[in-house]
């Protein structure tokens, strides 16, 4: 068994099942982190409404029903939506004690970020071949700073996850690893439920018009 | 010279960090020094002191820019300050004083008071605290710096586009503004979830939420509007620091933009700031009327309902900051209605607290003098808010200096006589001694009666004619008499705020130790010593009723029952982690001012490893013996 | 100690494998959800001006199924939490309509 393993084996007798509410610690990081979410809604929602605001003002570029490319859209989409899975799968893997089960599933989430980010800077990058840059428009400023922000989102959320498994890796499951995993999952539900907007306010309505 | 700077600070993080220390008898005297443990603190109530501190500093600085623009505003066609200078002394003297006085000064008694009156033994996240601390500070200090680099903002504290945008604001001063206000409003957020999961989670036992004393009631609320009004300011600022430094069109016309977008962002923040910095006064107020009456509160469940209302409607009302901009009347009449009816909540605050004098047996100490001054001071503010509120009415009040009356009435009546009420009443819980109270109805009196003059005027210069942000009038404006009166009520302002001053240095010089209960309080931070203890509580308290301490005084007892046995009491370990991951952001802070992109993302990277650092700690604090305890009951006690 | 750390978590494992079908089930929603708002943008069988109203209701519902199931929200349990996100959500919407309908 490995340091780990051995480490989570010797605790895990002991572990509750919900161990991330075990500890008024938990409990605190738990409550704090929900909290801190319903800032970031707020902070999306205003650079929703400035996208809205500002989506018409394309001057001489493309249009929102011209440029969106809506099939790798619907790739990224689903790659987002699966990894939200997965990392609900890690908490159960969390919430069974089953230290193997959590880093698999947390791994795989951190893969499928990972894909996600390419398509999308895959993406941006032929958005600014056809001429839709940040500086270009309005429109631009605007599509760049709500999506990016997102997208700076789901690099932070894949360093942190990455960064917790090295951590499980030495000390394994315990009740002060537990609040950390169970708190960077709701990160990572947050960031897939704003994709859901994005994919519907900026895109499918940027295709209807 | 910002290059060098950094790599300077980078090299001495990367030394302190990868070292640990190699010379340890330095280390061991740095680590022991007084100043090492403030810098290091996670105690709520050193913090508390580090915020009033960090508030007393900046508030010479709004001090100073308000004389200089009322000594201008003396003549007409005077020329002691005028143009570019003058509008940075106005931007600069309402961005200090909203961001970096008033607000930590309210953090200041939150963060001494509200843990104490809820029976905890600090703050949910200690570190962060600390961190929000230093954050406040840093984004003070880049903003003011701006005076000493030659270019302090100047488009007022509300920075509109464009004329805060490039074209007309070209260099660095905007950028002071932009940045500055990023970093410490990350620190206010940090601070405001503190507050709330403390409040929520961390009550003594049978402490219920209609339990909770009315200051940490108006903190809760306080502490939401801050929740949800911040993240606004921060969209709204990234946009314009995108437009300024990296040519993103938000704002710009020609490019399909808008600048009524930073309008809408800016005062969908600003609305809830304002209460913000209103609701933890009138915490403050309930708390120092009801215990200088020797009067519950009266009405208490209708308190708590009135100041849920005006956070709640304190988000709908933003717009009427805008009246002019041509929203169009159904948008205006809309707008109009939530902020008169915002009265309604007030106004059943105001009766409450003059129900719970009548009838008591009233003290004036200076605390109370404050609150007692407060009241007709902070209804007249309200009042010509109402007047405000008509968009017809204001198309004629709008940028006058009928407006500035109306706010520094309430902001002043409100926030600044509450949070000097507060200091009074706390003073002896944060340094175990009172202020002297000669002294303090000197410094009450000067100060209320200067404050009339300055500003009962005002009204009287708006509805005259003469617009606000303006370093000048003509002979013939017929302004001249009441400018100067309200410059001579400025300068009586300054003397009774030096009284402030005097009068603790003198107490401290006289001082004579308090004992746990100066005031006969009725709250649980009254039944500890003072000062408190490092750990706050032997024993957690256990509370039977509201004002759980007068209940027990009213049935015979003399210190609350404890809610748990003694025990080892579990401590968090000091840090010196906030300290440096601030210095992180001010770094990134400066290379942006400067249009250092490489700089400011070094500042970043300094930030981020420093988060890692922090996430890879074993820190599990430390644990203080029963012994100890007993040890430090005793010496407090004796 | 071996027998007992099995027995918990066999135990642990029966109360939890039958969420673990619950989350598959959420997730098979949102697929779902997702599909039909992509097929009522791109097969253009729906009156164009009910589009817009029907994705941004099918994206309300697929946020309600990640808060309480995804993320182990739970109305009883969690009323102050569920109060503070819906406080958010509700500010957020407000800000977000009001930037569209008045700039």
């Amino acid at each position: 068994m490995s340091t780990a393993e051995l480490e989570h084996a010797k605790t895990s007798a002991g572990l509750p099942p919900h161990p991330e509410r075990a500890t008024m610690e938990g409990r605190n990081k738990v409550l704090g982190f929900w909290l801190f979410l319903g800032a970031e809604t707020v902070l999306f929602a205003c650079l929703f409404g400035t996208y809205l605001a500002l989506k018409g003002s394309t001057l001489d570029g493309p249009t929102t029903q011209e440029l969106y490319k809506i099939p790798m859209v619907a790739a990224a989409t689903i790659i987002l939506l699966t990894s939200s899975l997965t990392s609900v799968l890690g908490v159960l893997g969390l919430h069974q004690n089953n230290y193997k089960k959590l880093m698999f599933w947390f791994g795989v989430t951190v893969l499928l970020g990972a894909a996600f980010l390419g398509l999308e800077i895959y993406e941006f990058v032929e958005y600014v071949h056809e001429g839709h840059t940040f500086t270009s428009s309005a429109f631009g400023s605007a599509f760049y700073t709500l999506v990016g922000t997102h997208g700076a989102h789901v690099l932070f959320g894949i360093t942190w996850i990455t960064a917790l498994m090295i951590q499980a890796r030495r000390r394994g499951i315990n009740l002060d690893t537990a609040p950390k995993f169970f708190v960077a999952s709701l990160y990572w539900h947050f960031v897939d439920v704003v994709w859901v907007f994005i994919f519907t306010v900026v895109y499918l309505m940027g295709k209807v018009g | 010279m910002a290059t060098i700077v950094t790599i300077i600070v980078f090299i001495l993080f990367l030394g302190a960090i990868l070292t640990g220390g190699y010379n340890k008898e330095l280390m061991a005297r740095f680590r022991s020094h007084w100043l090492w443990d403030w810098i290091t603190t996670v105690d709520h109530k050193k913090i508390g002191i580090l915020y009033a501190l960090g508030g007393g500093f900046f508030f010479i600085f709004g001090g100073i820019e308000a004389l200089l623009m009322r000594m201008q505003l003396f003549y007409p066609n005077n020329d002691f300050i005028v143009g570019r200078t003058f509008n940075e002394l106005l931007s600069m003297h309402g961005t200090t004083m909203i961001f970096f006085v008033a607000m930590p000064l309210l953090f200041a008694l939150m963060n001494v008071a509200v843990p104490l009156q809820i029976g905890a033994r600090d703050v949910a996240f200690p570190f962060l605290n600390a961190l929000g601390f230093w954050l406040f500070f840093a984004g003070g200090l880049l903003m003011n710096l701006s005076w000493l680099f030659g270019n302090a903002p100047d488009a007022g504290w509300t920075n509109y586009v464009p004329i805060a945008a490039n074209e007309y604001s070209a260099g660095t001063g905007i950028d002071y503004y932009v940045l500055g206000l990023q970093i410490s409003g990350i620190g206010t957020l940090i601070g405001g979830i503190n507050f709330l999961v403390t409040i929520i989670n961390m009550r003594a036992p049978g402490m219920s939420f209609l339990r909770m004393p009315l200051f940490t009631w108006t903190s809760f609320v306080a502490s939401a509007l801050i929740l949800f009004g911040f993240p606004p300011l921060t969209a709204g600022l990234f946009l314009i620091m995108f437009e300024r430094l990296f040519g993103a069109n938000f704002f710009d016309v020609a490019a399909g933009g808008n600048p009524i977008i930073w309008q809408h962002l800016f005062w969908i923040f600003g609305h809830p700031e304002v209460y913000i910095v209103i609701l933890p006064a009138f915490g403050v107020m309930s708390e120092v009327i009801s215990t200088f009456s020797k009067k519950r509160l009266f009405g208490y469940t209708s308190m708590v309902f009135a100041t849920i209302l005006i956070g709640f409607l304190g988000f709908m009302v933003w717009a009427h900051h805008m009246f002019t901009v041509g929203m169009g009347p159904v948008a205006n009449s809309i707008f109009a209605i939530a902020t008169m009816a915002i009265a309604v909540p007030t106004g059943i605050k105001v009766f409450n607290w003059l129900f719970t004098m009548w009838g008591g047996k009233i003290r004036f100490t200076t605390a109370m003098l404050y609150a007692v001054g407060f009241i007709p001071t902070f209804v007249m503010g309200g009042v010509t808010g109402v007047m405000l509120a008509s968009p017809p009415a204001d198309y004629q009040y709008h940028d006058s200096y009928f407006v500035v009356a109306h706010f520094h009435y309430v902001l002043i009546g409100g926030t600044v006589f509450g949070v000097l009420a507060g200091l009074y009443y706390w003073w002896p819980k944060m340094f175990g001694y009172t202020l002297n109270e000669k002294i303090g109805k000197w410094n009450f009196w000067l100060f209320f009666i200067g404050f009339h003059m300055t500003f009962f005027i005002q009204h009287f210069i708006g509805l005259f004619g003469m617009p606000r942000r303006v370093f000048t009038y003509q002979p013939e404006d017929g302004l001249t008499l009441i400018n100067q009166i309200s410059t001579y009520g400025a300068f009586l302002m300054a003397v009774a705020s030096i009284l402030l001053v005097v009068n603790i240095v003198y107490s401290y010089r006289h001082r004579v130790p308090a004992g746990n209960d100066p005031w006969d309080g009725r709250t649980l931070e009254w039944t500890i010593s003072s000062p408190a203890p490092f750990y706050n509580f032997a024993q957690l308290p256990r509370v039977r009723a509201l004002d759980a301490f007068w209940h027990e005084k009213m049935n015979g007892r003399k210190e609350m029952e404890p809610a748990e046995p003694l025990g080892p009491i579990h401590m968090p370990n000091d840090t010196h982690l906030p300290f440096v991951m601030t210095l992180g952001f001010f770094v990134s802070g400066l290379g942006f001012v400067f249009r250092s992109n490489e700089v400011g993302v070094l500042g970043l990277i300094i930030v981020i490893l420093t988060m890692f650092v922090r996430s890879f700690e074993k820190d599990h604090g430390y644990h203080v013996e029963t012994d100890e305890i007993e040890k430090t009951e005793k010496g407090a006690n004796a | 100690m071996e027998a007992k750390v099995q027995q918990n978590q066999t135990q642990i494992k029966k109360q939890s494998s039958e969420s673990s079908l619950k989350h598959l089930i959420s997730f098979g929603w949102m697929i779902l959800l997702t599909a039909v708002a992509f097929a009522a943008v791109a097969l253009n069988i729906v009156p164009q001006n009910l589009v817009i109203p029907l994705i941004l209701a099918l994206a309300v519902v697929q946020v309600f199924l990640q808060l309480f199931t995804f993320m182990h929200l739970d109305f009883k349990k969690h009323r102050l939490t569920v109060m503070f996100m819906f406080t958010g959500i509700g500010i957020g919407v407000i800000c977000a309509v009001a930037l569209w309908i008045l700039v």
